[in-house]
């Protein structure tokens, strides 16, 4: 059987650095970080890391009621980050409902804020009759892919994936399979994510967050340095459209990248620790997935949050494939962590990468760890031409996912 | 609890909870046909009365012939009449 190409036609995004992708890209031009100390996260005990990443989006009345209502924060954040991502596309409006358009969108687990009302209501109270009917439909893990697909009228594969932080790319992964096989035609597909102190805290007691910046949240996370000491949350949606490539060409679509090689898989160790082995084993999946080798890449967009064991993995797993000729730098240290949409938001600040022909360096990277070195650290904006990219993605559970896109022919 | 304040009390569940401009809310109003509610609304219709009012009336059968916005004054009214309102759970 003859696999289909998956080209990306159009993407958007809702992140800390802005309502939208110019926002986000001035704010990587700018070196700016949307790290900030939360008003009212001290009067959760037990909660030491106080900072986070908030999104910057429109208002969302203009979604109109009888859509926005089943809709938290990170369904408004993805049916934003749609609306981008489908003008940016040009598809053909009728073409949404035709079945031959999918949605697959990630998250970590669902509606956070949603959650935690309910859990107020029937923990706190033991009160269902202040329950309104949209509740469930704002917390599902399919929230968001249900929203987007409920407010476009998109009604061919609807489906969530739910890897925590490697939620988005495992998104963007299925919808390159669908398109691949032939069962869509077009997927609009990411990741989203909403901030909530259970959020953070969930992190915390794992002693993996950022608590020693709470008076100086803008020098924190720190990918790969040396006074990293966690990550940082953030939030926000990141959509593309990645449509087969017959069918973006006959349509005049502009096409941004090719996907061409996805690999997911997962350490089977541990239920919180990232493991070089299963961290080398998903780039070395997606090279061959891709058919090239590691030289031929130009980029990589690496995961590191600035977890002490995390960015340390990382940075030894890519050290063993790629040594130290590929630039790689995290994105983290401008918006926090994302999440289940980290690995969509990272992939579309990626491309904006190759669009402008320059690499975006390690936000708050000073002095790179010890247990870092060996790879090309990107330090100070690099202009460099980048035609193949590496996007990983990984999460608790040990899961790994690592996305292969070059420039168009 | 006069029907003026009954009115003006449900009508700010409508504008809250459904988005409706207070013009719209006419007494003769169907609230499925004019004011655009649908069966999900209902539920939340219900939660926002029984704040509104501190009333229970989920399982009251008579939430089920209500049409017009002038039903639910009615049906609020008589729960005060009753001495429903302020905590007391119609039946």
């Amino acid at each position: 059987m003859q696999l289909k190409r998956a080209v990306i036609t159009g993407f958007g995004t809702v992140s800390p650095l802005g309502s939208d992708v110019i926002e986000m890209q001035a704010g990587f031009e700018a070196s700016r970080s949307a790290v900030q100390l939360m008003e009212g996260w001290d009067a959760y005990k037990g909660l030491r890391s106080l900072i986070a990443a908030p999104a910057i989006s429109l208002d969302a009345s203009s979604i109109p009621r009888q859509s926005r209502r089943s809709m938290g924060p990170m369904s408004i954040y993805s049916v934003q980050a749609a609306q981008q991502a489908l003008a940016g596309s040009a598809l053909p409006v009728g073409l949404l409902t035709s079945g031959r358009v999918g949605c697959v969108i990630g998250s970590t687990m669902g509606g956070t804020r949603s959650i935690n009302e309910i859990y107020e209501n029937m923990a706190s109270h033991k009160d269902l009759s202040q329950l309104t009917s949209m509740k469930f439909f704002q917390c599902m893990s399919h929230t968001a892919a249900l929203n987007v697909s409920q407010h476009f009228g998109i009604n061919g594969v609807v489906m969530a994936t739910s890897a925590a932080c490697a939620s988005g790319l495992q998104a963007i992964g299925s919808a390159y399979d669908l398109i691949r096989l032939g069962t869509q035609d077009a997927v609009l597909c990411g990741g989203a994510e909403e901030l909530f102190p259970t959020v953070t805290g969930a992190f915390d007691i794992l002693f993996a967050t950022s608590t020693k910046y709470n008076d100086r949240p803008q020098l924190t996370p720190r990918p790969f340095d040396a006074d990293r000491d966690g990550l940082v949350c953030g939030e926000g949606a990141g959509i593309l459209v990645v449509e087969e490539y017959e069918h973006a060409r006959a349509r005049g679509a502009r096409i941004y990248a090719e996907i061409i090689g996805y690999h997911t898989c997962a350490s089977g160790q541990h239920v919180s620790h990232s493991s070089k082995e299963s961290l080398a084993a998903s780039m070395r999946g997606a090279l061959a997935s891709a058919r090239i080798d590691a030289g031929a890449v130009d980029y990589i967009n690496a995961h590191a949050t600035a977890t002490l064991q995390g960015d340390k993995e990382e940075a030894e797993a890519i050290r063993d494939i790629f040594g130290d000729k590929v630039p790689v730098s995290s994105l983290k240290g401008y918006m926090g962590h994302t999440l289940g949409a980290s690995g969509a938001i990272e992939l579309v600040a990626s491309l904006l990468m190759m669009q402008a022909g320059r690499i975006y360096p390690t936000k708050n990277l000073e002095r790179v760890a010890d247990d870092c070195q060996g790879i090309w650290h990107v330090q100070k904006q690099l202009e460099r031409q980048v035609n193949v990219i590496i996007k990983n993605a990984f999460a608790l559970g040990g899961l790994t996912a690592s996305l292969v896109v070059k420039s168009p022919d | 609890m006069t029907k003026e304040e009954v009115i003006s009390k449900t009508n700010e569940v409508f504008e809250k909870s459904f988005e409706i401009a207070p013009e719209r809310l006419k007494p003769e109003a169907h609230i499925f046909n004019d004011l655009g509610l649908d069966s999900l609304d209902i539920v939340d219709l219900v939660v926002g009365l029984q704040q509104k009012f501190a009333v229970t009336i989920r399982d009251d059968e008579r939430v089920r012939n209500i049409r017009t916005l002038g039903d639910v004054y009615d049906f609020i009214y008589l729960l005060g009449q009753e001495g429903s309102v302020g905590g007391s759970p119609s039946k």
